[in-house]
């Protein structure tokens, strides 16, 4: 971490940043594909329920999220002392801590674009799988996640976006750390609060060309599939 | 010769299910019954999908309904469903090797059914290297046809499988399936709706309603039965007759069968000299007369003798079986069903055990060839 200091501070924010997100990503990839599976094709009673759990971060205001993740990060709790032991780090106001919260925030974009190319395989596609002799693991690796490439590329990208764009929560969990949890969103607020436009001009320009690449990027490739499909 | 016995009971949806039958033979076997009355239900539990059913299944001496223990990916069918899908994210060709690869160990003690021979069938050269989501119906439904089968099945189950396809085509793939069936003796257990294609391909039916089996036998004895009449209608009432080819005439395009001594003439030319050959003859499509009428209507005048009489209620119609007449006195007996007015009947004061001249149009006659032995 030491290394950081001797960086620009607004560098090390990037990097920060950047490094966040694919963290995230990484995870959400492990957590919300399972899940985006589960609630497409094994749910049947408990769905509303699961699927209302994951939409809440959308609709919760960060501070709420970032409220309680402060409470149960905290050193008292059970998964506060196990991180300690752990790692001999807090969980609050840690680089882990900030992940843990973003993929909290993030789930709902990496589970429902890719719970919705799950539900356009469908059911029959899988049966038709089985019945040539293709067990649910074969199935799942070769028959469903090739063809939900277009829902995993959406959910990367989208979900690699919001993570970048997080700003109540990781202020909240952790607390804007320079050189440990202080990501670009919060150091342009810090540039705006010292009235430095400058420094700020040049990271919200930052962010706002990088967004829109992503987002065309995206926009780009899935109109690209839809005009081949017909 | 397989041994396919199935025992099915429960609820599911609207459906009430009590199922049981025995499938005993190596050929093509129909279901047939109106919609949602199970048959699609019947194919999925014997392919392992349903598991809310009290489902017993026994195939060729082994009990294989634990879905734990035969996962549908364990159970030696091949399943064609009624939406064929294609995997698109593989080529034709990747599509017929993705079972191939999974299904190594399949194929050690049967007869080895080649790519290249389903590829020449089924005309699919062309396609191999395209992708599936460019392929017309018609197309796909070969590809998964192929697919299905390239698992070396010990059953193959096929759900409606021909109601996208053209007529043109469709002929031809019925034919391929029935010398498919012959030629590696794999059971086929046959979904449809149409009467032309139970006629064609069909060696055994088994007639469902309502989650039940009303009737199940051979495809000409069922097709004359009173409880086939009463799933499809009236309207569509008709019968299977056999008789054995004894002439064509490659001048006119016509073909001659001999019905116990009596003649048939059917369009086309269907079969070898000496075949039997079956065809449907739609029971709206007869007409009767008590006596021998003086100038020839059509070419086919048939004798018999009329066994019943149903008189339709809140209906023109009248509906009668008539024995034909045999005259090999040999024990087989075939009876056609024909349906005329009642007017026509009191008219005619056509009675049971009266003698008729019946006389069919050859254009009417549904020349389905076959050839059953």
């Amino acid at each position: 971490m030491d290394i950081y200091y001797h960086l620009s501070s607004d560098f090390t924010a990037i990097l920060i940043t950047l490094k966040l997100a694919i963290v995230t990503c990484f995870f959400l990839a492990l957590i919300g594909t399972p899940l985006a599976y589960f609630l497409t094709f094994k749910s049947k009673k408990t769905k509303p329920f699961i699927e209302t759990i994951v939409t809440l971060p959308l609709v919760l205001p960060p501070t709420v999220i970032g409220f309680y993740l402060i409470i149960i990060f905290s050193p008292e709790t059970a998964l506060g002392k196990i991180f300690i032991i752990l790692t001999g780090e807090q969980l609050i106001f840690s680089f882990y801590g900030l992940v843990l919260a973003s993929i909290i925030y993030s789930l709902p974009f990496w589970v429902q674009p890719l719970q919705a190319s799950f539900e356009k395989i469908g059911r029959d596609t899988i049966r038709t799988s089985y019945s040539l002799g293709a067990n649910p693991l074969d199935t799942f690796f070769n028959v469903i996640i090739p063809l939900s490439k277009k829902g995993f590329f959406t959910s990367f990208i989208i979900s690699f976006a919001h993570t970048l764009g997080e700003f109540g929560i990781v202020l909240m969990v952790g607390g804007g750390i320079h050189g440990k949890t202080k990501v670009i969103a919060i150091s342009i607020y810090d540039h705006v609060e010292q009235l430095s436009f400058g420094k700020a001009h040049i990271l919200a320009g930052g962010m706002l060309i990088l967004s829109f690449i992503i987002l065309l990027i995206l926009f780009y490739f899935n109109k690209k599939t839809v005009v081949r499909v017909k | 010769m397989s041994n396919l016995s199935v025992t099915l009971n429960g609820k599911i949806g609207n459906l009430f299910l009590n199922f049981e039958h025995h499938f005993k033979n190596d050929g093509i076997t129909i279901l047939y019954g109106p919609n949602g009355s199970g048959k699609t239900t019947i194919i999925s539990a014997l392919g392992g999908f349903i598991n809310n059913l009290e489902t017993r299944i026994l195939f060729n001496g082994s009990e294989i309904h634990d879905i734990d223990k035969y996962p549908p990916n364990k159970r030696p069918f091949g399943i064609m469903f009624q939406n064929p899908i294609l995997f698109e994210h593989l080529t034709v060709e990747e599509n017929l090797d993705f079972v191939l690869k999974r299904n190594q160990l399949n194929t050690q003690n049967k007869s080895l059914i080649s790519k290249e021979y389903l590829i020449n069938q089924l005309e699919l050269n062309s396609l191999l290297k395209r992708s599936p989501e460019n392929l017309s119906g018609g197309e796909k439904l070969r590809v998964v046809l192929a697919r299905t089968i390239l698992k070396h099945p010990n059953y193959l189950f096929l759900d409606e499988p021909m109601s996208d396809l053209d007529i043109k085509y469709k002929a031809k793939l019925l034919v391929f399936l029935k010398d498919f069936n012959k030629k590696f003796k794999i059971p086929i257990l046959y979904i449809t709706h149409s009467i032309e294609e139970i006629s064609q391909i069909g060696d055994q039916i088994v007639l469902i309603k309502d989650g039940k089996k009303i009737d199940s036998g051979s495809v000409s004895n069922i097709l004359n039965r009173s409880s086939f009449v009463d799933l499809t209608g009236k309207f569509e009432s008709s019968s299977i007759l056999e008789g054995i080819v004894s002439r064509h005439d490659k001048n006119l395009h016509i073909t001659t069968l001999d019905l116990n001594g009596q003649k048939l003439v059917v369009p086309g030319l269907p079969g070898k000299l000496n075949d039997i050959l079956r065809v449907r003859i739609r029971s709206r499509d007869i007409l009767l007369s008590s006596s021998r009428l003086k100038t020839q209507i059509t070419e086919n005048e048939l004798q018999g003798l009329i066994s019943s009489i149903e008189i339709e209620k809140n209906s023109a119609f009248s509906e009668l079986v008539i024995v034909l007449k045999n005259f090999k006195n040999n024990k087989k007996k075939q009876k056609l069903r024909a349906r005329i007015t009642t007017y026509n009947l009191k008219n005619k004061k056509l009675l049971i055990d009266d003698t008729v001249f019946i006389y069919v149009s050859s254009v009417s006659i549904d020349r389905q060839a076959y050839q059953s032995k």
